[in-house]
């Protein structure tokens, strides 16, 4: 498939995502923490257990993604 | 004799084919996807073997990564396997007149080995494109496009089968096995290696996780593997003797959860089972990478991803082969251990 299209889009914002990420090394810290924890833990992972870490880390990408945008 | 790309397959004149589920209109790979359900209704006799992965779309995916046009970079994994494989084809001190890659791709093994060991070599794919960029080695080497699963040789051809790294996207493996058994002829040896166990637990367990904390359930993203201790089961019951079954791994670091992803697409080694969901969310993606670095992660920040390779050797039984003696034929007994006396030294000083 040549030309610009959803799949070729996408892949290109893909590209960007590890750059994107090693901004936030130190929210995916904790948030890769929060996850871990509760695998040794007596309490089985649920969702949204760690939901305030990945908010975190979340805003911090989207931030990191529009100031590359910029 | 020069090397040419066979892309109909053999046939052997009026003998029946290994495969043993029927007709030659089998052996051409089918082109609409409703093939791929009627194979597993004629599996399904032969005592319940499971559909697992989608055929059709492994050839596509093969295809695409053979597209690349720079897929050479994505070959380290099959090269390094490759290598080991021919380590072990010259553990064996015989020549072999005629060899069988199956699933050979690009073919890795035939470039470590040489024309005094492999006189003669048969590359199968199921993916065309893959077939023509196979690297020239010196053996000369025959292209056939064949399904693993359903092989187009003669009984009693091969002295040697080797296969690395595609027997993991078998359907019905013991039926394989069975075929690989089959063409080989007595006292002929099949050396394979597939990937097993835990490959990829890191990445499976990262996916896993982070699915479950994001999105409340998870969904199998990494192919099911055999296991070490499954594999002589397997090969025994294919009728394979001498087993010898070894387990490596191969740890390959990667800068990030992306990177370890585009590289099995590169390598065309995709998920392609059916049960496999069509995409990933980004939250997902983003939680899998954080808890793969925090989990896994290396000091220096790359992250491992393990390729756990099984190696396996299997003979076709032949009378020269050793035996296992017959009951009752001992002439000693344990209870004489005991009169085993210290070895006298004879050197008098």
């Amino acid at each position: 498939m040549s030309g610009s299209n959803a799949w070729t889009r996408s892949r290109e914002r893909m590209r960007l995502f590890p750059e994107l990420f090693a901004q936030c090394a130190g929210e995916a810290a904790t948030y890769g923490r929060c996850v871990a924890a509760t695998t040794t833990g007596r309490q089985e992972l649920r969702k949204d257990m760690c939901a305030k870490e990945f908010e975190a880390l979340k805003t911090c990408f989207s931030n990191a993604a529009k100031r590359k945008a910029k | 004799m020069s090397s040419g790309v066979c892309l109909r397959v053999l046939r052997a004149a009026g003998s029946p084919p290994a495969a043993s589920s029927g007709s030659w209109s089998r052996v051409r790979l089918p082109a609409d996807p409703r093939h791929a359900a009627r194979r597993a209704l004629s599996a399904s006799g032969r005592g319940g073997t499971m559909n697992v992965f989608n055929r059709d779309m492994k050839k596509k995916q093969k295809e695409w990564a053979a597209s690349l046009r720079d897929g050479h970079q994505f070959d380290y994994l099959r090269d390094e396997v490759g290598g080991r494989v021919a380590d072990r084809v010259y553990d064996i001190v015989r020549t072999f007149p005629l060899a069988l890659d199956i699933g050979g791709g690009k073919s890795h093994i035939a470039g470590h080995l040489s024309k005094d060991v492999v006189e003669r070599l048969f590359l199968t794919d199921v993916s065309e494109r893959t077939l023509k960029q196979s690297r020239r080695s010196e053996i000369p080497t025959h292209r056939v496009l064949a399904d693993e699963e359903f092989l187009p040789f003669k009984e009693n051809t091969f002295d040697l089968v080797v296969s690395s790294l595609s027997l993991h996207w078998i359907n019905d493996l013991p039926g394989a096995l069975r075929q690989i058994q089959q063409v080989l002829k007595p006292d002929g040896v099949f050396i394979g290696a597939m990937v097993g166990g835990e490959t990829l637990y890191e990445l499976r367990c990262s996916l896993q996780l982070a699915e479950t904390e994001r999105e409340g359930g998870f969904s199998p993203h990494v192919s099911p593997y055999t296991a070490v201790t499954d594999l002589g089961n397997l090969l025994g019951q294919a009728g394979f003797s001498m087993l010898t079954v070894d387990v490596d791994d191969v740890q390959v670091n990667y800068p990030g959860i992306i990177e370890v992803m585009t590289d099995l697409q590169g390598m065309g080694e995709s998920n392609c089972a059916w049960n496999r969901k069509s995409l990933l969310h980004r939250d997902t993606i983003l939680a899998a990478e954080a808890i793969y670095k925090e989990m896994y992660g290396n000091e220096d920040g790359s992250i491992p991803a393990t390729f756990e390779i099984l190696y396996m050797i299997g003979w076709k039984p032949h009378e020269s082969q050793a035996k296992p003696a017959k009951r009752g034929s001992a002439n000693v007994s344990f209870g004489d251990l005991s009169k085993i006396s210290q070895p006298t030294d004879t050197n008098t000083s």
